[in-house]
């Protein structure tokens, strides 16, 4: 039983390090199956997923729930690596003299069900705004992909700079990342309101806020094995309650809580006369009970939140595009790119919980959060950046990593079919037309050659468009030279089209076996 | 070390110049062009008909071997195309074998250590991967270096060019001893052909000025910057349209030739014809022969032709 809580604390640190790993990746250094059973055990993306296919993460799901009617809330302990941040923090908060023991203070069950029911009504209703903001896992690969990423950038490249010194180039740096102020506010604000209530309050965050905290609460309370306090030999000391970060245990009345417990066992751990148990319940003789609970900051929370809960409109998102040409540059732009497998704007932004995996792995850099491009909904939901980078025809990598299924996994045939949007193509801003020049920066970098060069005045070539085999990927947009606006950009399919494959035909000689040379 | 080691050898170099050191590191800076070109048998050798190792070999060997160009204890960059994440077959970048091949005769020839780099397009550890040549090249003991981001690249002017005047070249190539471009030849929407000149792109950071203001006349420009050492057109699979990325393997010709001159403008002019095209349309040909990089008069060269 005393070893209860040096297990956890292996596992706990471990999924820590792994999962916060996996957002500051920027070498993909973590095989994708890896990062996939990773990702599977981490209920909310697992939940979202789940519901929009069924694949191997189910089990994940599965596994959970499993986990948790069996032996309560160890997932928040030990897999939740948001938890473990918390518990960081509370291991520095417990140096300070004031916050070294905690205090009964029973969960405000009521408001915690509450946003969990507001959250799931919300999400089915197909606004994922809510959920983003309070749910863990998104939130934890936010805090580490806006901004861990950069300090590992920087470290990266001082030591690919040392390593460069003794005339080496085993470590290459990394690209840095623009880092916009609006992105990185969300992901401070959530770290400073979790780091605040984790020091002062310990796992007030689980038992409040966090909707998966309040769905496991509920499995746990006819979990299998529980918490209890043995009556007979627990000698009122007292120690458990000073040390249960989540207050649910009430020493004085030997009351355990055991829906708002997140199985940490520091109780077990630290009562010098096993006065606690951790049993299966046909073995309990003591049924846990519901304690006092403190009413005043309850009434308070709820009033805070629902006045949160009404300024936020679920919905809102994009409109279809209407025929890319008709529409004036800067209208037709507001529209934001998903990814290949997002399958619609729709889809993406209803599912995806913005929690900048995909962010993290892209090779070409080309996934950027977003601010408002997907409405006020789908704030820091990625979007495709041509400004920045365009999207590697062969690679799938975002669809295969995504945790929420908000980009299903395609196949790389099967991406080159997919059309995320259109190019569109300013004849007069062109640099053959407007300086009668040489370019086809756009053709050269076009993967299917929706883009091609045809004879134009004299030796010149000019770009034409054939949008029936155009993937979208913003190949043609990124490299075009002109000023201020590219003179070929892409506009977003709001629902996702099949473009046809490229048109292939045989050259009339494929073996030049000639051995004449013509000069 | 590396780049400290250029600046101090460059200030060296203004006050001892024609000492051994500075000549054998840094003679590319003040040879004259085509001044090395004089004492080869040939000024251009074209080789058919073999795998692209083979003609390699062949080739060389009519010029004198590749000893005539790397000395004992030099440093080296062999710069091939491999811009793009396309298989071998797909004649989008240089062929593997061929760059293997000229790395393992540079080591032979008593390099001190050879790099291999270039300036993708795609995804950088995607093409260097499935180019084929990451693993051929290393294979072979040369290092590849990366490109991809801006800190590699050192400002550099080019004195002679009409437009361009300035470009961010690659550490690798002014650090280094000796540099062999190995382009690809193949079809290219808007340098026409992409050869040797047209290779350079790979050694600086932005192409987007270029692309921006006259393509044809930048290129020409950066010709005039640093002439390679030497100059292995791989012309084994050639793509004949939809360049240069294309779009699948039906693009393709198998050819199975080979260019190898010191002569930038000598070698694309004579891919040009080996082609199909009349050099006289690849507007940077003519540019860089009005900038004297070279010569386009092939019927007045030295050329050894050789068909396996």
């Amino acid at each position: 039983m005393q070893s209860l809580k040096k297990i956890r604390v292996v596992v706990s640190l471990l999924f820590f390090f792994l999962l916060s790993f996996l957002f500051v990746d920027l070498w993909n250094v973590v095989p994708v199956p890896v990062s996939n059973v990773l990702v599977s055990i981490q209920l909310v993306p697992s939940i979202t997923k789940t519901l929009t296919l069924l694949t191997a993460t189910s089990f994940g799901l599965l596994f959970v729930v499993l986990l948790t009617l069996l032996f309560g809330r160890v997932y928040c302990s030990s897999i939740c690596p948001l938890g473990t941040l918390q518990d960081l923090v509370i291991r520095v908060a417990g140096r300070n003299r004031k916050h070294r023991w905690f205090r009964y203070s029973g969960a405000p069950v009521a408001l915690h069900y509450a946003i969990l029911a507001v959250v799931a009504i919300a999400f089915l209703g197909g606004s994922t705004l809510l959920l983003n903001l309070v749910e863990p896992f998104s939130n934890h690969g936010r805090i580490f992909s806006t901004l861990v990423s950069p300090i590992v950038v920087l470290l990266n490249n001082a030591v690919a700079w040392l390593l460069g010194q003794f005339g080496t180039y085993s470590l290459p740096t990394l690209a840095i990342r623009s880092v916009v102020i609006g992105v990185t506010f969300l992901p401070l604000a959530f770290l400073a309101v979790v780091v605040y209530l984790s020091y002062n309050y310990g796992r007030l965050f689980c038992n409040s806020l966090c909707p998966a905290g309040a769905l496991l609460a509920i499995l746990s309370r006819v979990s299998l094995f529980k918490i209890v306090i043995d009556e007979e030999t627990c000698t009122e000391c007292k120690l458990c309650e000073k040390v249960c970060k989540a207050r649910c245990i009430q020493a004085d009345t030997k009351r355990l809580d055991f829906d708002a417990c997140v199985s940490c066992f520091n109780c077990i751990d630290v009562c010098p006369s096993v006065g606690l148990k951790y049993e299966a319940l046909w073995k309990n003789k003591i049924s846990p009970k519901p304690a006092e609970v403190d009413t005043g900051r309850r009434t308070f929370m709820n009033a805070a939140v629902t006045s949160l809960l009404a300024a936020v409109v679920p919905g809102s998102t994009s409109q279809d595009t209407t025929a890319a040409s008709a529409l004036s540059f800067d209208e037709s732009r507001r529209h934001p790119i998903a990814p290949p497998g997002a399958i619609s704007i729709e889809h993406f932004s209803s599912l995806c919980t913005a929690c900048h995996l995909c962010v993290t792995v892209c090779p070409t850099q080309v996934l950027y959060p977003s601010l408002l491009e997907y409405g006020v909904a789908g704030i820091l939901q990625p979007k495709m950046n041509y400004a920045a980078s365009y999207c590697n025809y062969d690679c799938i990598l975002c669809t295969e990593i995504c945790p929420s299924g908000a980009i299903l996994p395609v196949t790389a045939a099967a991406k080159k079919e997919i059309q995320i949007g259109k190019s569109v193509f300013v004849k007069e801003d062109c640099v053959v037309v407007s300086k009668k020049k040489a370019c086809a920066a756009c053709a050269e970098h076009c993967p299917t050659k929706a883009v091609r060069m045809v004879p134009y005045e004299g030796n010149l070539m000019i770009p034409e468009l054939n949008n029936e085999i155009c993937v979208g990927c913003g190949a043609c947009e990124y490299p075009c030279p002109t000023e201020p606006r590219r003179a070929i950009y892409v506009v977003a399919n709001s629902v996702h089209q099949k473009a046809k494959r490229p048109k292939v035909e045989r050259l009339e000689e494929a073996v030049d076996k000639s051995k004449e040379f013509p000069f | 070390m590396d780049r400290r080691d250029f600046l101090r050898r460059g200030a060296a170099a203004s006050v001892v110049a024609g000492s051994y050191v500075v000549c054998g590191g840094y003679d590319w800076l003040i040879s004259e062009p085509g001044g090395r070109a004089a004492s080869l048998p040939f000024d251009l050798v074209a080789v058919r008909g073999g795998e692209p190792d083979v003609m390699f070999q062949k080739g060389i060997a009519a010029l004198g071997g590749i000893g005539v160009f790397v000395k004992k204890g030099q440093k080296v960059v062999v710069k091939p195309n491999m811009g793009w994440d396309v298989p071998p077959e797909r004649g989008g970048n240089t062929n593997p074998k061929l760059m293997a091949e000229i790395v393992r005769q540079c080591l032979g020839a008593g390099a001190r250590e050879v790099y291999v780099f270039d300036h993708t397009c795609d995804n950088w550890q995607r093409c260097y991967r499935n180019s084929g040549i990451e693993a051929a090249v290393k294979e072979a003991g040369a290092k590849v270096a990366p490109a991809h981001t801006e800190g590699y690249f050192h400002n550099v002017s080019i004195p002679a060019g009409k437009v361009l005047k300035r470009a961010k070249e690659h550490e690798l190539v002014l650090e280094s001893d000796v540099f062999i471009n190995v382009p690809i030849l193949k079809n290219h929407g808007g340098s026409r052909l992409t050869v040797s000149m047209k290779n350079l792109m790979g050694n600086v950071w932005d192409r987007r000025f270029w692309h921006g203001n006259d393509l044809h006349q930048c290129i020409a420009d950066f010709a005039t910057f640093r002439r390679p050492t030497l100059n292995v057109v791989d012309a084994y699979y050639v793509m004949k349209r939809n360049g240069p990325r294309g779009v699948s393997v039906e693009d393709v010709v198998t050819m199975k030739a080979q260019l190898i001159s010191t002569d930038m403008v000598a070698v694309d002019t004579a891919a040009a014809r080996l082609f199909g095209m009349n050099p006289k349309d690849v507007d940077h040909i003519q540019f860089a022969a009005d900038h004297k990089v070279g010569r386009m008069d092939l019927e007045n060269l030295k050329i050894e032709r050789i068909a396996i």
